[in-house]
């Protein structure tokens, strides 16, 4: 209680004015975990199968293994959203960046928090039931934050992957460690932040680390034993690609190939150390036993002169086959990227309407770029790209010394944040950033695990930022709606049966809007920064709205160290 | 100055043949001619290491026994030591207390420009709220002045050549908005 005591009193005084050794405390905790115990039932793959019709638990990161960010439940609709008030609100012992999805099983609600700790929470009550409180390593080497963004739970463990490239599986009761299996060797920039997807006994995790000359990949492991069962490497051996010379969207982008075809015949394919980080859980087809992801950005992020080629599979859609991690597909947006405006945001799959107005299995991903892109399930390939939901100027401008503006800056469009969709509607609701940028280019040699921009993104200071919350069609790639924030957004967006969208900012907002028309119907300050993607559950006939309200280290926002749970009287 | 390097150096030489054998106290005794016997650096462009990040320290040892930074004192005290001997140092020194060194927070407008120049290029998204850092980032609040700005300034011409994704974010920030940084910064 020390720690939260003090957390108040830096809130009350200014932490500015306190001392950094305090401050640090209060930051990076060093709490021990608390073994306790949470009486839950085993959750099968049968229910995690059809955790798409389940209202009363919340089992997967984006809800379902189809990822669409629809809950269900429709206890709390446009009428009485107004009276939604606080259940509950629970502290954790870690002040930094929130980016957690809650997971809800059986009453009991799994949280995380920057540096990879876990909390069991009673989801009635917000009591804490246990705490894993992760030894980190001294060796951690990670972009944009400490950031855990959930556990996952099969049978009766919870399945964490941590800062220093480690993937754990929990006793889901009690907290305590049943085995252990490094990843990756954090000190070649591999970390780990995305919450695992755990399916028919594999936990499948990516990797982050495009920053820092990594070489990408998705794996399967052992649910029960913790061993690795099959990986596939973001980029291939050969990684040269057809020279593509425009993006996804026919623009172009304006390469030198000749002088990329030179550089090859010198120094060969480069993707040993191409980055192509995964930094979001993949979406499942239980129907074709496929999985569905997005690669992150070469590395290094803005220099292209020391990569030639497309640098695949950077910046794609990737399509393997669950059971042996073969490549099924793939679909690159921006080859050769020297932006960093690559493709974070989770998968999601649903119907979609094919150019002949048929309806297909389809998957559809939100890009940095600002263009919600629909794709064809079967063979990757892109049906669509929707209407640019944020501004794009001068695209695609190659960065120079001094900096070269373009549109939209390096954090998008839409950032990691996943997007809801309402297949009722054929909506698919996106968080976005607007942040004017200039991109700079520097050369240099791979570092060895160190930071390797390649150059720089720098906020254009005197130019106004903003965000949006938009709803797009998917079957048209119309704008149906649009609400305009004060600030970039970041965090995530929860659609419900009750005509509902939630989403938050970083200025503390949380908020719910008719999802027909964006209309705003509640509104709540959290005092922190709401950055991270809501859940919805049921506990005692009663329909909750849980988020975290912890800042955001990326876009600074104010860091705060809150669950908060929201129902109806 | 000079005077106590060589003094350090010449405890490293007579230490260095036995470092297996030693204490954890007995191996860090030549840190302290020159990073201070009471965690405040001898000289202000010397960092203060008391209670900097463990994953830091173990980095910059493992980069001036590589060459990849360069230091002519640093260098040849670092060659002595194994990863394991290094990960242990790095562990000691981070948990001792971070010395207040008695410098002034920045005035207002400066450290409003220090702020706008951090927020445009980034810099909290790796070294963290009031740049405490983090594991291998290292803690800026509170360095010592001239060390920072030093090093700044190393990053730029990459004499300092073991980050150059930091030479890269220096050389895309302006010299002034760098040197309301270091004064931020100083006095945090």
């Amino acid at each position: 209680m020390y720690v939260k005591g003090l957390a108040a009193f830096a809130a009350a005084v200014g932490v500015g004015l306190l001392s950094g050794a305090a401050i640090a405390q209060e930051v990076k905790q060093e709490k021990q975990s608390v073994l306790g115990n949470a009486n839950v039932s085993p959750v099968t793959q049968e229910q995690l199968n059809a955790a798409d019709k389940n209202a009363k638990d919340f089992l997967l990161t984006n809800g379902n293994y189809a990822q669409t960010r629809f809950y269900p439940g429709k206890q709390i609709g446009r009428d009485n959203v107004k009276n939604l008030h606080v259940a509950w609100i629970f502290q954790t012992d870690v002040k930094e960046s929130l980016e957690t999805s809650p997971i809800v099983v059986d009453g009991v609600m799994y949280v995380t928090t920057s540096f990879s700790h876990v909390y069991a929470l009673d989801a009635k009550t917000g009591q804490q039931l246990w705490h894993y409180a992760h030894k980190m390593g001294p060796i951690t080497v990670y972009c944009c934050g400490p950031n855990n963004r959930g556990v996952q739970v099969l049978g009766d463990r919870v399945y964490l992957a941590t800062l220093d490239s480690k993937l754990l599986a929990l006793n889901a009761k009690t907290g305590e460690v049943v085995w252990t299996t490094n990843i990756a060797d954090p000190e070649l920039g591999y970390s780990e932040t995305m919450a695992p997807t755990v399916v028919k006994d594999k936990v499948l995790i990516g990797t982050n680390g495009g920053e820092y000359g990594i070489r990408g990949f998705v794996r399967a492991y052992d649910a029960k034993t913790g061993k690795q069962l099959w990986n596939f490497n973001t980029i291939p051996e050969n990684s040269v690609g057809v020279w593509a010379t425009k993006d996804a969207t026919g623009r172009d982008m304006h390469r030198n190939i000749q002088a990329e075809k030179d550089m090859l015949g010198k120094i060969g394919d480069p993707y040993a150390k191409l980055g192509g980080g995964v930094w979001q859980n993949p979406s499942v087809d239980l129907a074709t036993n496929r999985i569905y992801f997005v690669v992150g950005n070469p590395s290094p992020d803005l220099d292209g002169s020391n990569r030639p080629g497309d640098n695949l599979y950077t910046n794609s859609l990737v399509s393997l086959d669950l059971d042996t991690g073969k490549y099924v597909c793939h679909f690159q947006y921006i080859a050769h990227d020297v932006w960093d405006l690559d493709a974070v945001s989770p998968t999601v799959l649903v119907d979609v309407k094919d150019k002949g107005g048929k309806s297909i299995p389809g998957v559809i991903h939100a890009g940095k770029t600002g263009h919600i892109y629909v794709h064809d399930r079967k063979d990757c390939s892109l049906i669509r790209f929707s209407e640019a939901m944020v501004p794009q100027e001068n695209m695609w401008v190659l960065p120079t010394k001094e900096g070269a503006r373009m549109l939209p800056g390096a954090n998008g469009g839409v950032e990691w944040s996943p997007i809801a969709t309402d297949p009722g509607q054929e909506l698919a609701y996106a968080i976005n950033l607007h942040q004017p940028m200039t991109y700079h280019v520097e050369s240099s040699a791979y570092p060895n695990g160190k930071l390797w921009l390649g150059g720089a993104f720098k906020v254009i200071p005197s130019e106004k930022q903003s965000g949006n919350i938009t709803a797009v069609n998917y079957n048209t790639g119309k704008i149906k709606w649009q609400v305009n924030t004060p600030e970039p957004m970041i965090g995530g967006i929860l659609a419900t049966a009750g005509g509902l969208v939630f989403t938050g900012e970083g200025n503390g907002k949380f908020a719910a809007y008719n999802s027909s028309n964006g209309k705003e119907l509640w509104s709540f300050r959290a005092g922190a920064g709401v950055n991270a993607p809501p859940s919805s559950y049921m506990v005692g006939g009663k329909q909750y709205v849980v988020v975290g309200a912890g800042g955001n280290t990326q876009l600074d926002y104010k860091r705060g160290n809150n669950i908060i749970a929201f129902t109806l009287d | 100055m000079f005077g106590k390097l060589m003094i350090g150096g010449a405890a490293l030489l007579l230490f260095a043949a036995e470092v297996r054998a030693e204490t954890i106290e007995d191996k860090v005794q030549v840190c302290t001619g020159c990073h201070g016997e009471n965690g405040k650096p001898v000289d202000k462009t010397i960092p203060t290491i008391w209670g900097q990040q463990a994953g830091y320290l173990y980095i910059q040892l493992r980069d001036f026994k590589r060459g990849d930074r360069k230091s002519e004192i640093m260098q040849p005290i670092a060659t002595q030591f194994e990863r394991d001997d290094m990960l242990a140092i790095a562990e000691y020194f981070s948990q001792k207390p971070w010395p207040d060194l008695g410098q002034p927070h920045a005035p207002k407008d400066v450290a409003a420009k220090a702020v706008a120049a951090s927020a445009s290029v980034g810099c909290p998204a790796c070294h963290l709220d009031r740049f405490q850092g983090d594991g291998t980032v290292p803690r800026l609040a509170g360095m010592g002045r001239d060390y920072l700005a030093k090093t700044i300034a190393d990053f730029r011409t990459r004499a300092r050549g073991n980050n150059p994704g930091m030479s890269d974010l220096m050389l895309a920030t302006s010299p002034d908005d760098l040197a309301a940084l270091v004064e931020y910064l100083a006095g945090l």
